[in-house]
């Protein structure tokens, strides 16, 4: 991030609830963060408020949820107090959202290319030919091999990797500045998951973007990620640089790292995690 | 005699291929793993190992007894199975007691009592647990019934289906942990059958590498440990688990 530029998005003071019949839950308590173009890990278990985070930014969180924060600003343009109006030239066109699984983030009833080329044309006044040649070449630099042919195959004739990189190009193609990747590579094998990274991590260098990088896999996001963000309970417990994960200092972070089999490190019995109620500030 | 024997098992589905000549041998007390990515055929030789999959040819042993596509009863009091999803393997409206009172039932065993208070007690959850129905329990706790479910009718095979992908890391180390203590206190041999290469190398002493519907190769721990697998597959298989890396991703190529 160059000095003086207002980061891409600053994150303050971010709340998150929803009240249920049981009583209010706080999703998220207190988060705050800055994004540069940097590709950002958020990183945390089940119910530890990450995903909830990425959908707050896009204002998509589902009712009943409460966000509340000091400040969600988008190159310095407060995200917390634009209408919908003003909401909508900035979801797909300025950040933009890929999600875990393509087999239920993909319209079945529509072809890939077709899906990709719509995406386009909501945020380009540009025509029908105009929009399938940038599909097509779009196609090629998320590395399918056939563009031309891929462009008419419907999402249930593409395998998951191809799903998920057809998904990757249809938030690519507005040329956003921010992407936010909830687990985009969770549902796929370990070695079709690091194509796919490395198309992701390519494209976001090249075009300087910001991503944000959700996922519950610790060890995977501190090799991809340059910055991370552990989570736990919906509290940020540290931030740490990736290539420094190994010498993160917060208790979580290290139950974390310590609780995974280990290739390299055999250990007959794992350590568990010991979570410590001061955590959360109780 | 071994626990297991598997020879030239082969599985169709229509047109898919989805086993080719699957071989090996598990001995008693011994932890073997298959690993493989999806579609590898790995869960497949599990579901017709333990009866689910009638339809395939080749030889099987359990035991020393050959079997065949029906399964007797005295079969499934020695091999049970845990499932990957806890969330899908539980019915929802039966409660602990239940799920865990029906394998007796149908093996006309006494003392349901004791033994459902034992295998509780052995899966580490308390008698609190007992009355309580899957959606009280947390993913942790239901894979933990599962594992009491399986150990119930007091079984000398456990066949475990990638049973912590569906789980955190941290629920992942305490059932692993409960799973190879079970197996040492008794005796059980284990078939774990895992996408995850740090997993089974954790739990298991020898592996089989599956691609496509064959055993690539089967190799020890210590070799996959020393990073010294014999096929090309598995070694691209074990580079990529080792986290993300740009110019090792570019020159992953496709293997059938």
């Amino acid at each position: 991030m160059s000095a003086g530029a207002a980061p891409l998005l600053e994150v303050d003071n971010l709340h998150i609830r929803f009240h249920t019949r049981t009583g209010i839950v706080e999703a998220v308590r207190g988060l705050s963060f800055t994004l540069g173009r940097e590709k950002l890990g958020v990183v945390g278990e089940s119910g530890s408020g990450k995903s909830m985070t990425g959908r707050a930014i896009l204002r998509l969180v589902p009712p009943p949820g409460e966000v509340r924060a000091d400040r969600l600003a988008f190159k310095g343009q407060d995200l917390l107090t634009l209408d919908e109006v003003g909401m909508r030239a900035i979801r797909g066109r300025r950040i933009s959202m890929v999600l875990q699984d393509p087999k239920f983030s993909l319209n079945p009833v529509m072809t890939v290319g077709d899906q990709i080329a719509e995406a386009y044309r909501l945020h380009h006044k540009v025509g029908r030919a105009a929009a399938r040649a940038r599909t097509i070449d779009m196609l090629a630099a998320v590395k399918i091999r056939d563009p031309k042919r891929v462009y008419d195959l419907y999402p249930h004739e593409v395998s998951g990797g191809m799903g998920q990189r057809v998904m990757i190009a249809m938030m690519l193609i507005p040329e956003p500045d921010i992407i936010i990747a909830d687990e985009p590579t969770s549902a796929l094998d370990v070695t079709v998951q690091m194509q796919v990274l490395a198309i992701l991590d390519d494209l976001v260098t090249q075009r300087g973007m910001g991503l944000i990088f959700i996922s519950h896999d610790l060890a995977l996001v501190s090799s991809f990620c340059d910055r991370i963000l552990v989570m736990y309970g919906g509290r940020v417990m540290e931030t740490v640089e990736a290539r420094a994960l190994a010498s993160a200092t917060h208790p979580y972070t290290r139950g974390l790292l310590a609780c995974l089999p280990q290739l390299d490190d055999p250990a007959a019995t794992l350590p568990t995690l010991q979570r410590d109620p001061a955590w959360l500030g109780r | 005699m071994s626990a297991i024997h598997v020879d030239g098992l082969d599985v169709r589905f229509g047109e898919t291929h989805a086993v080719r000549a699957a071989s090996f041998v598990v001995a008693e007390g011994e932890s073997f793993g298959i690993v493989g990515e999806s579609g590898s055929g790995k869960s497949t030789v599990l579901r017709a190992l333990a009866g689910l999959n009638p339809d395939w040819t080749g030889r099987m042993e359990v035991l020393g007894t050959a079997q065949g596509r029906q399964r007797p009863r005295s079969f499934y009091a020695a091999v049970q199975m845990v499932f990957q999803d806890p969330f899908g393997s539980l019915h929802p409206r039966q409660t602990v007691d239940r799920a865990l009172a029906e394998p007796l039932a149908i093996h006309g065993l006494a003392d349901a009592e004791a033994r459902i208070e034992r295998v509780l007690a052995e899966v580490q959850l308390g008698p609190g647990f007992r009355f309580r129905y899957p959606h009280q329990l947390s993913g942790g706790q239901r894979q933990r019934v599962a594992i009491a479910r399986a150990l119930i009718l007091e079984p000398r095979i456990l066949l475990l289906d990638e049973p912590t992908s569906a789980l955190d890391v941290s629920i992942q180390a305490e059932v692993l942990n409960l799973l190879a203590e079970l197996r040492l206190r008794l005796g059980l041999t284990f078939v774990l059958v895992s996408h995850n290469l740090a997993v089974v190398a954790h739990m298991c002493e020898r592996i089989a590498v599956m691609n496509a519907g064959r055993i690539v190769e089967e190799l020890t721990t210590a070799s996959l440990r020393a990073g010294t697998p014999r096929e090309a597959y598995t070694r691209q298989l074990l580079l990529a688990s080792r986290g993300y890396d740009r110019a090792a991703a570019a020159q992953f190529r496709t293997f059938d």
